[in-house]
């Protein structure tokens, strides 16, 4: 079984970082990994997008996810998480949803207005199996005081909500190798979310 | 992901690593490279581990230079390499192909990564097997990070035993994709070496070159003798309705065929110049229909479609007549055309697609911006005060084609590094049309040089150049150039300076802080009134750089705030200027809109302040 995650947000947010914590994850539990990280003018404040995929070597080949084919969106803002469709369909694909409006330029440049969270969901429920909406970088910011461990927190409730099938003990692994200036805190942070993604909410 | 880890463990690495990976285990010595998406993770990589390695790397000031330096390296028994975007091999060209006809002594292999797609800003999709062609140099092909690894370790050998320098060529799915990968043994480099005297071997001229040519044939051809079977992969199947693959193309294959439920023969090519002649002809013998799946030109396609003229004349050959030239393959692609040859259902992607398209209607887009703080987006926002709407913009490759987007869209044309200035100067050569190039730093020694010269040597009304200095290749990740002030391994060494070459090259001259609009409009109105050569420098270091640099002092930056009581609501620091860090927010449809600037995300360059027509923006507090 081949497990397809596709994480998507803006550019300079700390995405890459999230997605590179589940491959070595995925990794470290055995299992064969591929995966799109695209760099370059995609950091520009553009929106993001990067895929990782596990399972056996003998059935996963494309880096890249089909259209319709993903597990699991990780939308770490949540307009982005629209754009993300593309690779959701309602038989299979869960949204986790960070509730985290970064609102692009050209809202107001070109007169567009940035919808609000229920019109998101609206838009993403026919593509979507589940939807779970967290406000993880405001809870971060607000018991950490850095709404950045919100994106780690967010992988943490992911995993809570059986939505990742990795384990806890995994990620505790990879954030002592990925995240050594910040080790204590993401751990809490993300075990914080394992507990918020049990509860659902 | 560690490019370093312990011999024969498994690892995760992106493609570009993988490579980097394979030719430390190969014993590369010496490095050479211009930062280059989607390529630039290999010289990336290298300065990070150049010193504890013992390889000698170097940010070239182009990828000609890069080439020479690798070649020189090749040439004296260090075995070299360099890596570059595919336009990047435009520019080394030259220099390539008589290196190619000489051949080398160490081992010396020239990555290119071609960006079906455009990924990476690219101008135009450019294939680069056709180079391999064109200067009888071998060229592989991995399909992922494994085979990056690899692949790059056993052709350091080839060149070697065959003195040739050999392509190693990706597309952005290879270099851009991460994969398990497992590694082997690397140990400390040579890099001492020596370079012998021989007129026989370097001497290509006439009539030697009639001889190097034959030689160089005959080297292509011992090579396709000897590792064409190396280097092509065939995975057994039934049936007479068969795929040939390179490249990530044959990720796509495997996984259709998993996905399908088909045992179809699969013959994969990992050298695609010389292609494997006697392999491609066995596997096309008993086949009916063949599907060649190659992003980009259909050059296997037609390669086999010559062979089966001997081995198969009733083979049916497919490629571009189920796939598109243009853009890169993913599974959406590839699946519908392997379903329709084994004559299989596949799900009707297009019809999905409608329903996307419907789900973002009417959202904003997120397209990428200046950052907040960028310097360029305090000059563009001078230059445009400063020049009436009918200049014409003269584009260049940087950061600063983002100014082709709203609400500046200041770069009419975008053409090649450097080409801002030629293509400036040939409209100012027949047009009374003002006239504004826009060129970058690290642009500046890439290209920009022989322009300048150019303008300078033929004396006419010459457009006004404006260098974008930002201290780094800011695009590619902060790379140094020669006037950033330290080298690729992290040295501090000299910066040269942009101002005393152009006041050399007898420009009128001046510097102007970027973050400053008094003095850009100033100086700017100065140079608008002068005739000839004139160049503004518009100084200011990468945000991004800067943040950096701070956040490891532990150092913050000051934080700009809106006095409500003073803001009119004119929007200009949301329309004309674009900080995205500036937010518009309208409680309710029809209401007016109150404006606001995210601490989060505002880097302090206080631009912003020094344009709000009613002082409303001032200096607040960064909350700890």
């Amino acid at each position: 079984m081949t497990f397809s995650a596709f994480f998507i947000g803006v550019g300079g947010e700390g995405v890459l970082t999230s997605a590179v914590m589940v491959a070595e994850a995925a990794h470290a539990e055995g299992h064969y990994v591929r995966g799109v990280q695209l760099h370059g003018l995609a950091q520009r404040g553009g929106s993001i997008p990067t895929e990782v995929r596990f399972g056996s070597e003998k059935e996963l080949f494309s880096p890249g996810i089909m259209q319709g084919d993903a597990d699991l969106i990780m939308a770490f803002e949540q307009l982005e998480a629209v754009r993300a469709t593309h690779y959701a369909s309602k038989e299979k694909t869960s949204f986790v949803i960070e509730d985290n409006p970064f609102m692009p330029v050209y809202a107001n440049l070109l007169d567009m207005p940035y919808p609000k969270l229920p019109e998101i969901v609206r838009r993403v429920k026919p593509f979507a199996k589940n939807v779970m909406v967290f406000n993880t970088a405001y809870l971060a910011e607000k018991e950490f005081g850095n709404a950045v461990l919100g994106n780690t927190m967010l992988l943490g409730a992911a995993i809570g909500a059986k939505l990742l099938p990795l384990k806890s003990q995994s990620f505790h692994a990879v954030i002592k190798e990925l995240a050594p200036r910040m080790v204590k805190e993401n751990i809490m942070a993300f075990d914080r979310g394992v507990e918020l993604g049990k509860r659902g909410k | 992901m560690s490019v370093l880890a312990p011999a024969n463990s498994k690892t995760v690495l992106l493609g570009n690593e993988a490579i980097t990976r394979g030719a430390l285990e190969a014993g590369v010595g010496v490095v050479a490279c211009y930062p280059g998406t989607p390529s630039s993770e290999v010289p990336a990589t290298f300065s990070r581990i150049a010193k504890e390695t013992g390889v000698y790397f170097e940010y070239s000031s182009n990828e000609k230079v890069a080439f020479e330096t690798a070649a020189g390296a090749a040439w004296s028994g260090v075995r070299a390499m360099t890596a570059m975007k595919h336009f990047g091999l435009n520019v080394a060209a030259d220099s390539v192909g008589p290196v190619a006809y000489v051949g080398v002594k160490a081992g010396l292999v020239v990555m290119v990564s071609d960006d079906p797609n455009g990924w990476s800003s690219a101008q135009s999709e450019q294939d680069t097997r056709y180079y391999a062609r064109m200067f009888r140099m071998p060229m592989f092909e991995p399909a992922n990070p494994q085979e990056g690894l690899d692949y790059t370790k056993k052709i350091f050998d080839i060149s070697e035993e065959f003195e040739i320098p050999v392509f190693l060529r990706t597309t952005t799915k290879v270099s851009h994709s991460i994969g398990t990968v497992k590694v082997g043994r690397y140990k400390k480099p040579n890099r001492k070496g020596k370079f012998k005297k021989d007129m026989q071997r370097y001497y290509n001229l006439r009539p030697n070159l009639q001889k190097m040519h034959r030689a160089i044939d005959a080297k292509l051809e011992a090579i396709q003798k000897k590792y064409s079977k190396n280097f092509t992969t065939e995975i057994k199947g039934s049936g007479k309705t068969a795929i040939i693959c390179s490249g990530v193309s044959y990720e796509y294959a495997r996984e259709a065929t998993v996905l399908l439920g088909l045992k179809a023969p699969i013959l994969k090519l990992g050298m695609t110049h010389p292609m494997p002649d006697k392999e491609l002809s066995a596997f096309i013998k008993n086949k009916d229909e063949v599907l060649v799946l190659e992003e980009l030109q259909p050059i296997i396609e037609e390669h086999v479609t010559q062979l089966a003229k001997a081995a198969n004349p009733k083979l049916v050959v497919h490629g571009k007549d189920l796939l598109p030239k243009e853009g890169e393959y993913n599974l959406e692609k590839v699946l519908p055309a392997v379903a329709k040859i084994f004559k299989k259902k596949c799900p009707d992607f297009a019809a999905r697609t409608k329903k996307e398209q419907d789900a973002v209607k009417g959202l904003p887009p997120r397209k990428p911006v200046f950052c907040a703080g960028c310097p360029h987006r305090s000059t563009f926002y001078a230059v445009n005060k400063v020049f009436p709407k009918d200049t014409v913009w003269a584009g260049d490759i940087g950061c600063y084609v983002l100014g082709i987007f709203e609400p500046f869209e200041m770069q009419d044309f975008i053409v090649s590094m450097g080409a801002s200035l030629g293509i400036g100067h040939g409209i100012s050569c027949v047009s009374d049309q003002e006239v504004v190039a826009f060129i970058g730093d690290s642009t500046f020694f890439h290209a920009s040089l022989p322009g300048l010269a150019n303008m300078a040597f033929n004396n006419c009304k010459s457009p006004l150049v404006i260098v974008m200095d930002n201290s780094v290749t800011a695009m590619t990740g902060h790379q140094p150039h020669p006037a950033s002030g330290f080298t690729g391994m992290g040295d501090p060494v000299k910066k040269l300076s942009i101002e005393d070459i152009c006041k050399e090259l007898g420009a009128e001259v001046r510097v102007a802080n970027a973050f400053s609009q008094k003095d850009l409009v100033s100086k700017l109105e100065e140079l608008k009134k002068l005739k000839g050569l004139r160049v503004l420098v518009s100084r200011g270091e990468c945000r991004l750089f800067t943040k950096r640099k701070l956040r490891k002092q532990g150092v913050d930056f000051p934080v700009f705030e809106i006095d409500q009581e003073k803001c009119k609501k004119c929007g200009v620091c949301t329309d004309q200027f674009a900080c995205p860090a500036i937010v518009e927010i309208h409680e309710k449809k029809g209401d007016k809109p109150t404006y606001w600037i995210n601490p989060d995300h505002c880097w302090g360059c206080s631009v912003c302040m020094q344009i709000c027509p009613y002082g409303a923006i001032r200096a607040g507090v960064r909350k700890k």
